[in-house]
C-alpha cells in the first residue's frame, strides 16, 4: 500500500494542497472545485468553523469573527510591530496571553494562532483525504523562507494540532525550485522571486540533477501583497475623507469594504489598464445617510503609489546576489512566485532588475505546493530522491553584556549545523547561569527577535571562571534552533527546545490536540464556553523578558585569557575584545546601511576595540556589583564575552 | 528515501569523526578546488543528510544528524577562500581539527558593506554626506545628498530603496500635526 503524504503551502491569503500520485502531482480542489483556498477562518455562533473562500466571504459582514492573513502573527510577540499594525486594521480581537503571547478571541474564547492555522490546515487534510479516499497525517508544509525559529515552531505546532505529522518544514522558495527542476536533469543557477500575501522572499539556488542547494536566501516578513492593497485602501480613504470628512479607516465594516475594493481593484490592474472602483455605500453619515465611492486607479498611478515596496524587494534581490557571490548575469533563470507577481509593473522590474525574461511556464499560485508534494513524496519512498540543501536565513545570536548580541552562526549558513562556545561563570560558586538567544542581523540585541532564554544549572559549583560549559546552537534541516549546555567537567547535560511567549508549552499542545479544536472545522461542534476551554499560563524557561533587568552571570571562557582581569574590566560598561583582527573589526562596523538610531561610540585603541555605551544606556552597578539595565529593556546584559584571539 | 549507506561505515565514521580534520571528513585532497569540495558535500549529504536517513533506526539516524552538521561545517570553512585559509594556517600550525565559524568571516562580509556604502568614490562620498545628514536630524540633506549619488550610482539599489523610505519619513513626518 502506498504511503501518502501530502505538501501544504499554508500561505498568508491562499492556501493549497497538492498530492504525488502514480508518480504524478496533482493540485487538490476542495468541495467547490477551487484549486486554492482562502487562509481564511470564520467562527459561525455556534461554534463552528468554515474556512476557506466562503470564509473569506464573511468578512464583509461579521469582521470580529472572521481572521484572516494570521500567518503575519504567528510565532510573534504581542509588543512586536505587526500586531500592533493588525490591531489596528482587523476587527477581530487580537489579545495578549501570559508572557507576551498571542491570542485572538472570538464570541469570548480565546485561540492562538497555531490553532487558527490549524483549522486552515485540517481543511486541507480533509481535502486530501477526499481525493485520496483514505487518512491523510504526513505532510510538508511550507514557510517562507525569511521566518525565524518562533514561526517555524509555531507552524509546526500548528501541522500537529491539525493531526498532521509534519515531515518537514521546508521553504516557500526551495519548494518551487524543486518543482521547477524536479527530474529535468537541469544544472542551472536560479532565483526564485517569491511575493506573496504578506512576505517577500528571494532565494539563488544551484540547480545540479537531484541537488537543489540553496546559495542565500533574503527577505522581509513585512512585505506583500497586503501592502499593495493598503496603498490603494489610502488613496480611496483619503477621496472619502476629502469628500465627507469622515474617516472610514475607524469603522471596521467600512475597512473591510475598502479593503476588499482594495484588492480587486489591484488585481484588475494586472489585466487592464485602468479600474474604475465603486462603492455603492461605504457607510452611513451621522444623518443616516448613505455615503458611496467611485474613484479611476491607472495602472501608472497604481505604480507611483506602489514604487518604493517594490524598490525594496529588489534591496533584498542585491543582498541575496551578494551573498551568494553572483551577479544577475550568471542565473540562468528566474522563477516567480506569488500572486502580485502576476502584475505586469512587477514582471517588467523583475525582468529590468534580473536583465531576462522570468520563466512563464511556472504557475505562481500553485508551484510551492507542488514542491512539498514532490519532497513529501521522496521522504515517504514514493518519489525518486532529491536532496534539498538549505540554509539558515537569519544570523543566530547569543546576547552578551551592554545590550548586545554576538553572532553564533551567520545568515545563509547551510543546515544542518551546530557550533559549541564555551563560557564561564561571573561569580565564585554560581548556581545558574542564562542564556539569552536571538535571531536577525543586528548588533543590538532588543533589534532582533528574541527565541528564548533559557536558564542551565546543575553543573559543578566552583570557583569563578574555573567552571567551563559548553552551549550548543544546532540549527536542524527545518531551520528549527536547539540550544543545550554541558559542563565540561562532568559531561552532564542540560537541553531545551526553545520556547517562548508566543510559542505553546508542550502540556498546551497535548490539551489542545486532546480538546480537538482543529475538528470543529468538520463538525461544527458546539462552542465551549469559555470557562470549559482553559488556557494554562505558558510557561517558560527563565525570567519574561521585559520583566526583569537580567544580570550578567557568565562569560565566554577564554583559555588563554584570565578571567578575572575581564571582570574587572566588565564593571566598567566596556565590553574588550582581544587583538584587532580583521575578523573583528568586520564584527564591530557591521552595522546597517546607515544607523538611523543612535549607537554606541566606538574607539579603536592600539589594544583593542572598546565599545562604549552613551552615558544614558550605561548600566549601574547595583549592590551585588551586578549590572543591571535602566528601564527594564529586552537587552539586559547577560554575558561578558572576553573572546580573546587565539 | 532510503539511506544509501551502509550502518557499519555510519558507526565507523562517528566513531573517528573528531580526528578527521575538514579535508579527511569531506575526502577530499587538500589542495581540491572549490568545485570539487561542493560536489564532496552533495556526495556525502547524499548519505548522511536527515531526509537520506528516514528509514534507518534512531541511533543511526542520529549519527547520521551528527555527521552531517560536521561536513556542513567543514563545507561552509573549505568553500570561502578567507576561511579556508584561516583554517589551513591553523592546521599547519597542528593547532586544531575545528574553527569556529564566527571567528573566521567570510570573504564577502566586507564587500558587502562596501557595496552598500557606494561602489563608485563620488557615490560613496555623498552617500557618507547623507549618512552624516541623517545623524544630525537633517532629512531633506540626506535625501539631496542621496539623490547626488543616485547620479553616479543609478542603478544603486540600495540608495534608491533608501531614498523611498526617507521621502515617507518625510511625508509622515510633515503630516503630522505640531
Ligand atoms: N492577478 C493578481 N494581480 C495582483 N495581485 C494578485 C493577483 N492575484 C492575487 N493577487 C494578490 O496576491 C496576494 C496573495 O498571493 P499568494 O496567494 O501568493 O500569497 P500567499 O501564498 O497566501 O502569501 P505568503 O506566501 O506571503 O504567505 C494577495 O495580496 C492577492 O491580492
Ligand atoms: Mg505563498
Amino acid at each position: 500500500m502506498a504511503e501518502i503524504a501530502v505538501g501544504i503551502d499554508l500561505g498568508t491569503s491562499n492556501t493549497c494542497v497538492s498530492m504525488m500520485q502514480n508518480g504524478e502531482v496533482k493540485v487538490l480542489e476542495n468541495a467547490f472545485g477551487e484549486r486554492t483556498s482562502a487562509s481564511v477562518v470564520h467562527f459561525h455562533e455556534d461554534g463552528s468553523v468554515e474556512v476557506g473562500n466562503s470564509a473569506k466571504a464573511k468578512v464583509i459582514h461579521a469582521p470580529a469573527q472572521t481572521v484572516r492573513s494570521a500567518k503575519r502573527l504567528i510565532g510573534r510577540y504581542h509588543f512586536s510591530e505587526e500586531v500592533k499594525k493588525a490591531q489596528a486594521v482587523y476587527a477581530y480581537e487580537i489579545v495578549e496571553a501570559p508572557n507576551h503571547g498571542v491570542r485572538i478571541e472570538i464570541r469570548e474564547e480565546e485561540f492562538s494562532l497555531p490553532e487558527i492555522s490549524a483549522m486552515v490546515l485540517r481543511e486541507m487534510k480533509q481535502i486530501a483525504e477526499r481525493h485520496a479516499g483514505d487518512n491523510v497525517t504526513q505532510a510538508v508544509i511550507t514557510v517562507p523562507a525569511y521566518f525565524n525559529d518562533n514561526q517555524r515552531q509555531a507552524t509546526k505546532d500548528a501541522g500537529r494540532i491539525a493531526g498532521l505529522d509534519v515531515l518537514r518544514i521546508l521553504n516557500e522558495p526551495t519548494a518551487a525550485a524543486l518543482a521547477y527542476g524536479f527530474g529535468m536533469g537541469l544544472n542551472q543557477r536560479v532565483a526564485v522571486y517569491d511575493l506573496g500575501g504578506g512576505t517577500f522572499d528571494i532565494s539563488v539556488l544551484e540547480i545540479g540533477k537531484d541537488i537543489f542547494e540553496v546559495l542565500a536566501t533574503c527577505g522581509d516578513t513585512f512585505l506583500g501583497g497586503d501592502d499593495l492593497d493598503d496603498r490603494i485602501i489610502d488613496l480611496l480613504a483619503d477621496d472619502f475623507v476629502g469628500k465627507y470628512k469622515i474617516n472610514p479607516r475607524n469603522d471596521p465594516y467600512a475597512y473591510e469594504k475598502l479593503k476588499l475594493a482594495a484588492e480587486n481593484a489591484k488585481k484588475a490592474l494586472s489585466i487592464d489598464e485602468e479600474t474604475l472602483v465603486v462603492i455603492d455605500e461605504v457607510m452611513k453619515s451621522a444623518e443616516g445617510e448613505t455615503l458611496g465611492l467611485e474613484r479611476t486607479i491607472t495602472r501608472s498611478e497604481f505604480s507611483q503609489l506602489t514604487h518604493d515596496l517594490i524598490m525594496r524587494t529588489f534591496k533584498v534581490c542585491d543582498e541575496a546576489l551578494q551573498q551568494s557571490d553572483l551577479t544577475v548575469r550568471d542565473l540562468d533563470g528566474v522563477i516567480l512566485v506569488g500572486g502580485p507577481t502576476r502584475l505586469p509593473m512587477i514582471r517588467e522590474a523583475v525582468a529590468h532588475y534580473f536583465q531576462q525574461e522570468p520563466r512563464g511556464d511556472v504557475d505562481p499560485d500553485e508551484v510551492v505546493s507542488i514542491g512539498a508534494a514532490i519532497h513529501a513524496a521522496s521522504l515517504v519512498g514514493e518519489a525518486p530522491d532529491s536532496m534539498l540543501l538549505d540554509v539558515t536565513p537569519l544570523d543566530l545570536r547569543i546576547g552578551v553584556a551592554g545590550g548586545l548580541a554576538e553572532p553564533v552562526i551567520e545568515r545563509n549558513t547551510p543546515v544542518p549545523i551546530e557550533q559549541t562556545r564555551t563560557f564561564t561563570t561571573f561569580q565564585d560558586h554560581q548556581e545558574s547561569v542564562q542564556i539569552r538567544v536571538y535571531q536577525g542581523d543586528h548588533r543590538q540585541a532588543d533589534e532582533n527577535a528574541m527565541l528564548g532564554q533559557f536558564e542551565f544549572s546543575g553543573f559543578s559549583k566552583g570557583l569563578r571562571s574555573d567552571v567551563k560549559i559548553d552551549v550548543t546552537f544546532e540549527i536542524n534541516a527545518d531551520g528549527i534552533v536547539k540550544v543545550t549546555a554541558s559542563d565540561q567537567a562532568t559531561g552532564q547535560e542540560a537541553s531545551t527546545q526553545i520556547t517562548l511567549s508566543s510559542g505553546l508549552a508542550e502540556e498546551q499542545i497535548e490539551r489542545i490536540i486532546e480538546q480537538d479544536v482543529a475538528g470543529r472545522v468538520a463538525t461544527g461542534a458546539k462552542a465551549e464556553s469559555a470557562a470549559q476551554k482553559q488556557i494554562a499560563p505558558i510557561t517558560i524557561n527563565g525570567d519574561v523578558p521585559g520583566a526583569t533587568a537580567a544580570k550578567v552571570d557568565f562569560v565566554e571562557y577564554s583559555p588563554f585569557g584570565d578571567g578575572k582581569t575581564d571582570l574587572s574590566e566588565g564593571f566598567d560598561n566596556d565590553i574588550k575584545l582581544g587583538d584587532v583582527s580583521e575578523a573583528e573589526l568586520d564584527l564591530v562596523d557591521d552595522d546597517e546601511l546607515i544607523q538611523l538610531t543612535q549607537e554606541a561610540d566606538m574607539d579603536i585603541g592600539a589594544e583593542g576595540i572598546t565599545l562604549e555605551m552613551p552615558a544614558d544606556q550605561a548600566p549601574d552597578d547595583d549592590d551585588d556589583g551586578l549590572f543591571e539595565t535602566s528601564g527594564g529593556d529586552l537587552a539586559g546584559p547577560q554575558i561578558q564575552l572576553t573572546d580573546e584571539k587565539k | 528515501m532510503n539511506a544509501a549507506i551502509d550502518p557499519l561505515e555510519i558507526s565507523a565514521l562517528v566513531r573517528i569523526m573528531d580526528e578527521l580534520d575538514y579535508y579527511q571528513l569531506l575526502n577530499v585532497d587538500p589542495k581540491a578546488s572549490t568545485t570539487d569540495i561542493r560536489k564532496a558535500y552533495h556526495a556525502s549529504s547524499r548519505s548522511f543528510h536527515p531526509d537520506a536517513n528516514r528509514t534507518l533506526n534512531e541511533d543511526l539516524r542520529g549519527h547520521c544528524g551528527n555527521i552531517s552538521k560536521r561536513i556542513t561545517e567543514a563545507y561552509c570553512v573549505l568553500r570561502d577562500s578567507r576561511r579556508r585559509s584561516a583554517y589551513d594556517s591553523k592546521r599547519a600550525e597542528g593547532d586544531s581539527l575545528r574553527i569556529k565559524l564566527a571567528d573566521a568571516k567570510t570573504s564577502h562580509t566586507k564587500q558587502r558593506k562596501a557595496q552598500a556604502r557606494g561602489a563608485t568614490p563620488q557615490g560613496r562620498q555623498f552617500h557618507a554626506k547623507a549618512e552624516s545628514d541623517l545623524k544630525a536630524g537633517n532629512l531633506a540633506g540626506a535625501i539631496q545628498n542621496l539623490q547626488m549619488a543616485l547620479t553616479f550610482e543609478a542603478g544603486n539599489v540600495g540608495f534608491k530603496a533608501l531614498v523611498a523610505e526617507l521621502r515617507e519619513r518625510r511625508k509622515a513626518s510633515s503630516e503630522r500635526p505640531s
